[in-house]
């Protein structure tokens, strides 16, 4: 296997832009955006990946980058898209298919709550589930998040705190939906939407576009000085014991790690390192108890502590282990086949030390994880 | 003149007897259990699943309260009236996600004893009236 690295990162900013563009020229512009970045020409790309769950034409690329003939590949993993076509483009590049490649993700998502599947198009019997009422979000990260607070005493307190640094970081960012902070009564008086889960403690699903140039080693270094290492990128399913979004049921006698343990476990083993070697992390935070359980989950504390890690200040851009510098999906929105890309730019930027007032000092190593339906996850470590 | 009843879909729960169940599967190899009833052991990966009428009694296991209207497919009353939603654990080893009787967070406890019902949800386009299980708290 071939070392990988990242030579080059685009984005097109989160929020929602109506008739102005759509979902595909988010992209688009983010590829390009990408390339600049890099350095790099879009004749020297030899593949790409795009990822989308509700725009599938990410090859129409190539008409407006040039007909290359270059084989583009459509991926769709629910919001761990990103995590597939980066992964994808790893592994090519990595196995010395490609020397250099390119991941990209763009999404137009409608306002409002994400039904979690489409009974007719997924092509699972799931209809009478959803007539029910049971195929909607966040109700079962919700259920997932009180089991959590009734075993480990994790508080209400704490799931506002999360959204509180969410929005203070993504104050500092100029690709945020939301680049306002929040007072912490702001948050904590904010709609009850699915207990104990309140508005302003969850994400929006919106629009919005990312890209990364992925190359072999070798080539990297004729582009930069300073190329970022793609250390691991793994995605998995889920295994037997384990409860995700949705569930019609779950073991009680068997207790399975869930994805993400199983993509982080399998991430540092391939990375050679564990996760106290992180300076930085984006994580899944679907709604601010999942920024709590993901931190748990990739190990960046004991099981049951990522609340005490909130209250540490650990998580804070300047505390031991500072997560979602780039105000996460809280103030970034989530623009789902562009989410897990959003997250590498930025750990991308913290690793360059081009964060501006973001900036984690001195961070050399960094973690992204993404966690979508029915039961999906990628994580990526990063090192410079 | 009462409307006709319908299943919301069929195999999910016995009906027309007194007790209704929900219907599972258990495999007979390590004795896992699933609902609904399917073929393929999820834990072996082998088909070694047989029929297993589940216990109408369990204990909450999580909760929440649907709060918004549900994007279609849901059919519910109009306008919409908020749900319980919660994880029910059955002593055949099984934690069953279903809609809950009440709205009122303050009404569920985890750990609290819930009761299978077969309740109304919606009328379909023949005026059947569409049921499915609910779990219900069991009053001290």
């Amino acid at each position: 296997m071939r070392e990988v690295a990242i030579i080059g990162v685009g984005i097109h900013k989160f929020g929602r832009f109506g008739d102005e563009k759509t979902g595909y020229e988010m992209g688009r512009d983010a590829v390009i955006d990408a390339l600049k970045d890099a350095g790099i020409e879009w004749k020297l790309i030899q593949a790409g990946y795009s990822g989308s769950v509700v725009g599938r034409f990410g090859d129409a690329i190539v008409q407006d980058l040039g007909l290359t003939g270059i084989p583009v590949m459509n991926v769709s993993n629910a919001c761990a898209t990103s995590g597939s076509a980066v992964t994808l483009g790893y592994q090519a590049v990595a196995a010395g298919f490609y020397d250099v490649v390119l991941a990209f993700g763009y999404e137009k998502m409608p306002r409002g709550f994400i039904a979690i599947a489409d009974p007719g198009a997924s092509g699972m019997r799931l209809l009478w589930f959803g007539t029910i009422g049971l195929l909607v979000n966040p109700l079962y990260f919700a259920m997932k998040i009180r089991r959590h607070m009734e075993e480990y005493g994790t508080t209400e307190d704490q799931l506002v705190k999360v959204s509180v640094k969410s929005h203070k970081n993504g104050s500092l960012n100029p690709n945020a939906m939301y680049q306002k902070a929040l007072t912490y009564e702001e948050i904590a008086e904010s709609r009850m939407v699915c207990d104990p889960i309140r508005l302003y403690e969850l994400c929006a699903p919106n629009e919005g576009g990312a890209a990364v140039v992925i190359c072999s080693m070798d080539v990297a270094r004729r582009y930069t000085a300073n190329p970022v290492r793609i250390a691991a990128s793994v995605f998995k399913t889920r295994l037997y014991g384990t409860a995700e979004v949705p569930h019609i049921y779950r073991s009680a006698t068997i207790k399975a790690p869930t994805p993400v343990m199983e993509a982080a476990k399998e991430a540092y083993e391939s990375a050679g390192i564990g996760p106290e070697d992180l300076d930085v992390a984006e994580v899944q935070d679907t709604h601010s108890g999942d920024e709590i359980m993901h931190c748990e989950e990739v190990g960046l504390c004991p099981p049951g502590e990522g609340g005490r890690l909130l209250d540490e200040g650990a998580t804070e851009i300047g505390g031991r282990i500072p997560v979602n510098t780039g105000g996460g999906l809280i103030s970034c929105g989530e623009a789902l086949g562009a989410s897990g890309l959003r997250q590498i730019h930025e750990i991308v930027l913290q690793l360059r030390g081009d964060a501006g007032p973001r900036q984690v000092k001195d961070a050399k190593v960094g973690l992204t994880q993404v966690y979508g339906a029915p039961g999906v996850s990628s994580v990526i470590i990063l090192k410079r | 003149m009462s409307k006709k009843q319908v299943p919301v879909q069929e195999g999910l729960f016995t009906w027309g007897v007194e007790e209704p169940q929900l219907i599972g599967s258990k495999c007979t190899r390590c004795g896992e259990v699933t609902f609904p009833e399917q073929q393929i052991c999820p834990n072996c990966c082998t088909q070694t699943m047989e029929r297993l009428l589940l216990g109408r009694m369990g204990k909450l296991y999580s909760f929440t309260i649907q709060r918004h209207q549900p994007p279609p497919p849901y059919r519910g009353p109009d306008p919409f009236i908020p749900y319980g939603v919660g994880e029910v654990e059955l002593p055949e080893g099984v934690i069953i996600t279903s809609v809950l009787t009440e709205d009122d967070p303050e009404a569920f406890k985890i750990g609290m004893e819930m009761e299978l019902v077969i309740e109304r949800f919606f009328e379909d386009e023949e005026g059947n009236e569409v049921v499915c299980y609910k779990f219900k708290p069991v009053s001290e």
